[in-house]
């Protein structure tokens, strides 16, 4: 048993740099503490535990954010997140929702992680990847505070994030200049990506157009045990245990993992063919123990006909994008600017050339000696 | 305005000395006292990056405690009181006098591996213990779609090349030498072992050797660089079939020329190790009616160090002409630059066949002025005096020699990027590594040199159609024959992806419908000599 355990300590430090390491398995560590085996789970502590900062009206590396109520019944908060244009370096109340001053501005509703159960919209490491969505994307990001589980089980946390959809689709000062409408992509990391997905659902025949689903590590799961979750138990910071855990707090009690919230490609899903769901992109680690549920769910849109595009980060343990201290971060990251849109064309090359250049490959055959030699005699002579 | 349920430390997360302590101000920037992480500061956590591995390590004590009693731990949780989860360090201590069985005996623990705790990407030296074997991932299990991200960063290294190299036709050189770390920075994150990561990575260098050492940093010169040159060259040769089809493709059109003639004269403007020599001399040597009394002129730069290195190329080739009975004399000039060499030097004999072979040396002569009377002109006159059967012409397909730094920038560029796309194919090293540093200089000429400095003045071939034609020479079609034995030589150098296309009696071989290479032949418009017999 201690083993196992040495053996496994071994390898995820070997694929992560080490802060990032300490990082990760503080957080396995802190969460351990949390979960009870009843089910329960000591919410004070996780308070107390939990890294927090504030919103912050002064531009901090030109973004600047501040916290909303949105919904007074569910005490509903999100914080949104700004780019600081030059002339105004410190906002005031009433310019913090002043009208979006670009052509097209794309809105991007965060769903933090923490399968459900842990973190906020105010922790620490989603207000850094928060940030610096607004900076990399050019975009106003709505990081949702949703209720969450245990104590609130679904569909509560998908309903904050459909009140949250209807909610930015509505602000005037959030539509484009372009067709005055609010261009709006969801996304998530881990339960965030699995509420993303849940919402565009939602949002489907609302009228509410969403323009793509980024999903990092998303969450989802099944009453089968896969090939990857049994390979990687316990090796990269991530037990089945506490997987399972996590699915009875959030699931609805009595339900099994093939509710659809969990996996919602599998018999109790809902089929996704001829609907008009956004384009995906889906981030998958390649040392997530539940990548076999991720790559279906990417399996399941392709099926259905839906756009996805699938990052597959190998050598990618949960928790990558968080510190910016390795090449999966910045690659996500790139994917991530490119999918919502936003690569600046400096117009002195034709972008196609370069694709070609790229794409161009060749199949080597081997070369043969005998034949070198030959093709120096090989002439015809005129007759 | 805390709207959060946050109970302490909503503010104090990052200064971390007391345990709990609200405020409405703005955090305070993480402190950047003696080498504290920076990363996990931002994400809450102080710690300093030399107790990395100790935090580590005392991590992995609690988490093996804790795996022997699970249960047990989540009640002391709830139990104990715990201070200040900010410093790391202190709280993994305090859980571990708490919760963690003194260690049994050290053995138990595996040592970390050896690395310094720095913020940089993931690459560390495998464990000490090697007894424990675990499931490998082998590099081949590629689901991967990493190339589709690859183009992306690659994509955003093109631009910020051709943004940089628009700063420096502004004169804008701040602004460029910090795309250039900007650019080295991005590379870090791209492959450059091929593709568009390896090329940009040469084109930053000359980039920056231009920006850092100024024009006129030449690599590119006679001397000393000579001996180095040709190997690179050899090796060129070898590793992709551009210069294997100039020589052959010129070599048909001066056996062609050379038909009925007894006595002939090949002027080869760049001997470099006779590569091109041998199949000629054999081609004569099969000559139905024997083979005409060959001479050869070699020019080249002089050796540095003493030997004739000329003149040991001529008696390798006067050998192999003996072994196949071809009657072979050999002469060699030795001549820093083209220009300096002078008719009289060849002595060519009236009643020869005359065959000047350039390969990709007249762009050379063009000179940085092109009012004056540039080299070419003078060079190309005296060609022309000669009275030469045929002039073949091989030049890079290119228009590196345009006044606007940025258009030359753009076009080598995307020169380079296909041949160095097409040079994959070559699996042989050494050829391979040093045809591409062959290359690598050719793009540090181009882009980091100006004036006379600069020699790789690339022209496509419409401007040398135009030249040659105005200087008195036409052209000579290559024919079919010539065409049907190129594309048979790349069938035997095998590797897709390589074109040979006729176009209005000139040659050129491509990468993927990129010409790369074009091959041409030429007469001096001027009488054409009799071919008379000569005596002797």
């Amino acid at each position: 048993m201690a083993r196992s355990n040495e053996v496994n300590l071994n390898e995820c430090k070997m694929v992560v740099p080490l802060n990032t390491w300490v990082l990760i398995s503080n957080f396995k560590l802190a969460y351990n503490l949390l979960r009870r085996p009843d089910g329960t789970f000591n919410r004070h502590l996780a308070e107390f535990l939990d890294r927090k900062v504030p919103a912050n009206a002064n531009p901090v590396d030109g973004v600047f954010s501040f916290d909303v109520l949105i919904d007074r019944g569910t005490s509903l908060l999100c914080r949104i997140y700004r780019p600081a244009t030059a002339e105004e370096p410190q906002p005031n109340v009433a310019e913090l929702e002043k009208p979006v001053a670009a052509e097209v501005v794309p809105v991007i509703i965060f769903f933090h992680g923490g399968s459900f159960a842990h973190s906020s919209a105010n922790s620490a490491i989603y207000d850094t990847l928060c940030r610096r969505l607004v900076g990399l994307c050019k975009a106003v990001v709505v990081s949702v505070n949703y209720r969450r589980a245990p104590e609130n089980r679904y569909p509560c946390a998908y309903d904050d994030g459909w009140t949250a959809l209807k909610w930015v689709n509505s602000r005037p000062w959030l539509q484009s200049q372009k067709d005055s409408k609010v261009h709006i992509y969801l996304a998530g990391d881990s339960s965030g990506g699995n509420i993303a997905h849940h919402v565009a659902l939602r949002a489907i025949d609302s009228g509410i157009d969403v323009l793509g689903n980024i999903l990092l590590n998303p969450m989802f799961g099944g009453q089968e045990r896969t090939e990857s979750e049994q390979r990687l138990d316990g090796k990269y910071f991530v037990t089945l245990r506490d997987r399972d855990w996590y699915w009875r707090a959030y699931l609805p009690e009595g339900e099994d993992r093939d509710h659809h919230a969990c996996n919602p490609f599998g018999p109790n899903g809902r089929s996704l063919e001829g609907i008009n769901f956004p384009k995906s992109l889906v981030v998958v680690a390649g040392f997530d123990l539940i990548q076999d549920w991720q790559l279906a769910y990417v399996d399941g849109l392709k099926k259905a006909g839906q756009e996805v595009k699938l990052l597959y980060m190998e050598q990618a343990t949960i928790g990558f994008y968080l510190l910016p201290n390795n090449n999966h971060f910045h690659t996500v990251m790139d994917e991530i600017s490119k999918f919502v849109g936003v690569l600046v064309h400096e117009a002195h090359v034709p972008v196609a050339f370069v694709i070609s250049v790229l794409l161009s490959r060749v199949r080597v055959i081997e070369r043969n000696n005998e034949i070198r030699e030959a093709f120096c005699f090989l002439f015809e002579t005129t007759e | 305005m805390p709207l959060y349920d946050s109970a302490s430390s909503s503010a104090g997360s990052c200064s971390g000395s007391s345990s709990s302590s609200s405020s409405s101000k703005p955090p305070p920037p993480p402190p950047l006292q003696q080498d504290i992480d920076g990363l996990l500061a931002v994400a809450g956590y102080k710690i300093r990056s030399s107790e990395l591995r100790q935090v580590a390590q005392r991590l992995e004590r609690l988490e093996t405690a804790m795996g022997n009693s699970p249960a047990d731990f989540s009640q002391l949780a709830s139990d104990a009181i715990l201070y200040n989860p900010s410093d790391l360090a202190a709280w993994v201590d305090s859980l571990l006098s708490e919760f963690a069985q003194p260690p049994t005996c050290s053995s138990e623990f595996i040592p970390g591996p050896v690395n310094n705790g720095s913020t940089t990407a993931e690459s560390h030296t495998p464990p000490v213990q090697q007894n424990i074997t675990y499931e490998q991932r082998t590099l081949d299990n590629q689901l991967t779609v990493v190339t589709a991200t690859e183009e992306d960063s690659g994509i955003r290294l093109v631009h910020m090349l051709m943004t940089c190299a628009e700063c420096v036709q502004r004169g804008d050189f701040s602004l460029a030498s910090s795309l250039i770390n900007d650019m080295q920075g991005l590379l870090a994150r791209v492959n450059t072992v091929c593709g568009i990561g390896k090329v940009a990575g040469h084109f930053i260098d000359a980039l920056s050797r231009r920006i850092f050492r100024g024009i006129g940093g030449g690599s590119v010169g006679g001397g000393g660089y000579a001996f180095e040159s040709e190997i690179l060259y050899h090796h060129f040769y070898e590793a992709c079939p551009y210069l294997k089809f100039a020589h052959f493709t010129a070599n048909q059109a001066i056996l062609e020329a050379f038909d009925g003639h007894d006595c002939v004269h090949v002027v080869d403007f760049n001997l470099m190790h006779g590569l091109q020599w041998p199949a000629l001399i054999q081609a004569l040597a099969l000559r139905p009616g024997g083979p005409p009394l060959l001479r050869l002129t070699g020019i080249g730069p002089p050796s540095p160090d003493g030997r004739d290195s000329l003149r040991e190329i001529g008696l390798r080739l006067a050998e192999l002409a003996r072994s196949v009975n071809v009657r072979f004399a050999f002469r060699g000039v030795a001549a820093s630059r083209l220009e300096d060499v002078k008719p009289w030097m060849l002595q060519v004999n009236p009643k020869e066949a005359v065959a000047v072979n350039s390969i990709m040396q007249l762009h050379r002569l063009l000179g940085p002025d092109p009012i004056r009377n540039s080299p070419i002109e003078t060079v190309l006159n005296w060609i022309k005096d000669l009275n030469p059967k045929i002039l073949t012409v091989v030049e890079q397909e290119a228009n590196h020699n345009q006044p606007s730094f940025l258009d030359r920038f753009t076009e080598a560029l995307y020169y380079y990027s296909t041949m160095f796309d097409s040079l994959e194919a070559c699996r042989v090293q050494p050829e391979k590594a040093l045809a591409e540093i062959y290359i690598q200089k050719e793009i540090g000429n181009v882009v980091s040199c100006e004036g006379s400095a600069r020699v790789e003045r690339h022209e496509p071939l419409a401007k040398w159609r135009r030249r040659l034609s105005g200087a008195g020479f036409r052209p000579l079609a290559l024919g079919s024959n010539a065409f049907k034995q190129a594309s048979m030589l790349l069938t035997l150098f095998s590797a897709e992806g390589y074109s040979v296309e006729e176009t209005e009696g000139c040659l050129t071989l491509g990468w993927h419908s990129r010409p790369l290479i074009a091959a041409s032949a030429w007469q001096a418009v001027a009488e054409a000599g009799s071919s008379a017999a000569c005596v002797g």
